[in-house]
């Protein structure tokens, strides 16, 4: 029979007396040391409400855990993003929906909207994202092409907080198209939108000037420039 | 009894109203939301289809999640919720798909999740607690017969027993069980 001192060989028999499951002299030996110890009692009362639990479970689902498929997170990424041009689109019409007063004025937006919607020469341009990094710091940037010209989104990160950082777009010939300027904020995750009115299958590079430090990322053929490598450009 | 399961979890910063943290978000957490779906619904296909809703419904409504309230876990936890009730609400009224009697069963909300919790934590606990503890409690063995058969004495599988639940309440406090 076990003593008092042997508490723990007490405690490693809680398991099977949660589950009502203990029997004869051990079940009646551990009831007489529970009420003698505050420290197993305290124990079982963690077991106890797992115990309850357990009777919920279908052991036959214990083996593996059914696996989204693979093709599920790009779809979903797919429907995001069809869901955001849809909503860009309608923000657009509603802005040119105040056009629509009279007649040549109606006219007027018809034009307008039709050179907007059409105009540009950069149908068809996938976007392009490139995620660059170097000595600590990274940039992400997606890269759609518009009737005007490119939007941006930017994230940095890795540069002081309250950086301003000033980002353009390279066009051929070295030729740099302002996007706009912004301030990196530690803490605050939210993107950056720029716009410049570089063509984006005319664009060469995405250059941020962050402070002092000019990072330049070349955009390559393909649609999808992920890891760019960062040039740093001397200062 | 219904634990109030879910109110933990990891935390994560920021907001959902990015298309990148959509991607993280799927990345972290879309293999729990799927099994739970698949459990809750009984149907991959609808399951998947849940899924896809909630990280759609999650970014439509990005700006609104708040991290001091809960754990982005939580959050699209909630949502998941709302889209099984809604799923299983427009099964129930779309005309003959139970009389075709390949309806899934379908259980009770907080039972499924429930369920799944349970069985996502035994998945979770070491090889060695999971089985004595299918051979006694679920196949109520003998614990002199699983000893004989796993070659060790009673008293091991029994103190085997005791560190399988200590086990599963930690994963279940993982998972953001609080009693």
């Amino acid at each position: 029979m076990k003593t008092r001192n042997d508490c723990r060989d007490w405690r490693e028999l809680l398991g099977v007396y949660a589950l009502g499951q203990l029997e004869g002299d051990e079940r009646a030996g551990l009831e007489a040391h529970l009420e003698g110890c505050a420290q197993c009692r305290a124990e079982l009362a963690l077991l106890e409400p797992v115990a309850l639990m357990l009777p919920h479970a279908d052991p036959e689902r214990f083996e593996s855990a059914p696996q989204p498929p693979p093709e599920l997170g790009a779809r979903i990424a797919a429907t995001i993003a069809g869901e955001r041009k849809q909503g860009e689109k309608r923000r657009r019409r509603r802005l040119f929906g105040g056009f629509a007063l009279g007649g040549a004025t109606a006219a007027l937006a018809t034009a307008v909207l039709a050179i907007f919607v059409l105009g540009g020469g950069s149908g068809g341009e996938p976007a392009r994202h490139v995620r660059f990094a170097s000595q600590g710091v990274s940039i992400d940037a997606t890269l759609e092409p518009h009737a005007y010209g490119t939007e941006i989104r930017m994230y940095v990160h890795g540069v002081e907080s309250g950086t301003l950082c000033k980002v353009s777009l390279r066009g051929p010939g070295g030729v740099a198209y302002p996007a706009g300027t912004f301030r990196y904020r530690w803490g605050e995750d939210s993107e950056a939108v720029l716009s410049s009115a570089l063509d984006l299958s005319r664009t060469r590079a995405v250059v941020v000037r962050a402070g002092k430090r000019t990072f330049v990322a070349p955009l390559g053929r393909a649609p999808i420039a992920a890891n760019t490598q960062l040039e740093e450009e001397p200062t | 009894m219904i634990p109030e399961t879910l109110k933990r979890g990891n935390s994560t910063r920021g907001a959902l109203s990015r298309e990148r943290d959509v991607r993280e978000a799927y990345a972290a957490h879309s293999g729990e939301l799927y099994g739970f779906a698949v459990r809750s619904l009984g149907d991959a296909g609808l399951a998947e289809e849940a899924v896809q809703e909630t990280f759609v419904r999650a970014w439509r409504a990005g700006e609104r999640f708040d991290p001091k309230i809960g754990s982005l876990r939580t959050w699209l936890f909630a949502i998941l919720r709302n889209v099984v009730i809604d799923l299983g609400r427009a099964r129930a009224v779309r005309p003959g798909v139970a009389e075709g009697g390949v309806e899934p069963s379908v259980e009770p909300l907080e039972e499924a999740l429930l369920s799944w919790q349970v069985e996502e934590a035994m998945r979770r606990i070491g090889e060695d607690h999971r089985r004595v503890i299918v051979e006694t409690y679920y196949r109520g063995r003998p614990y002199a017969e699983v000893a004989e058969e796993l070659g060790v004495p009673e008293g091991t599988i029994k103190s085997r027993v005791y560190y399988g639940l200590r086990a599963l309440r930690v994963v279940l406090e993982e998972m953001g069980y609080e009693d």
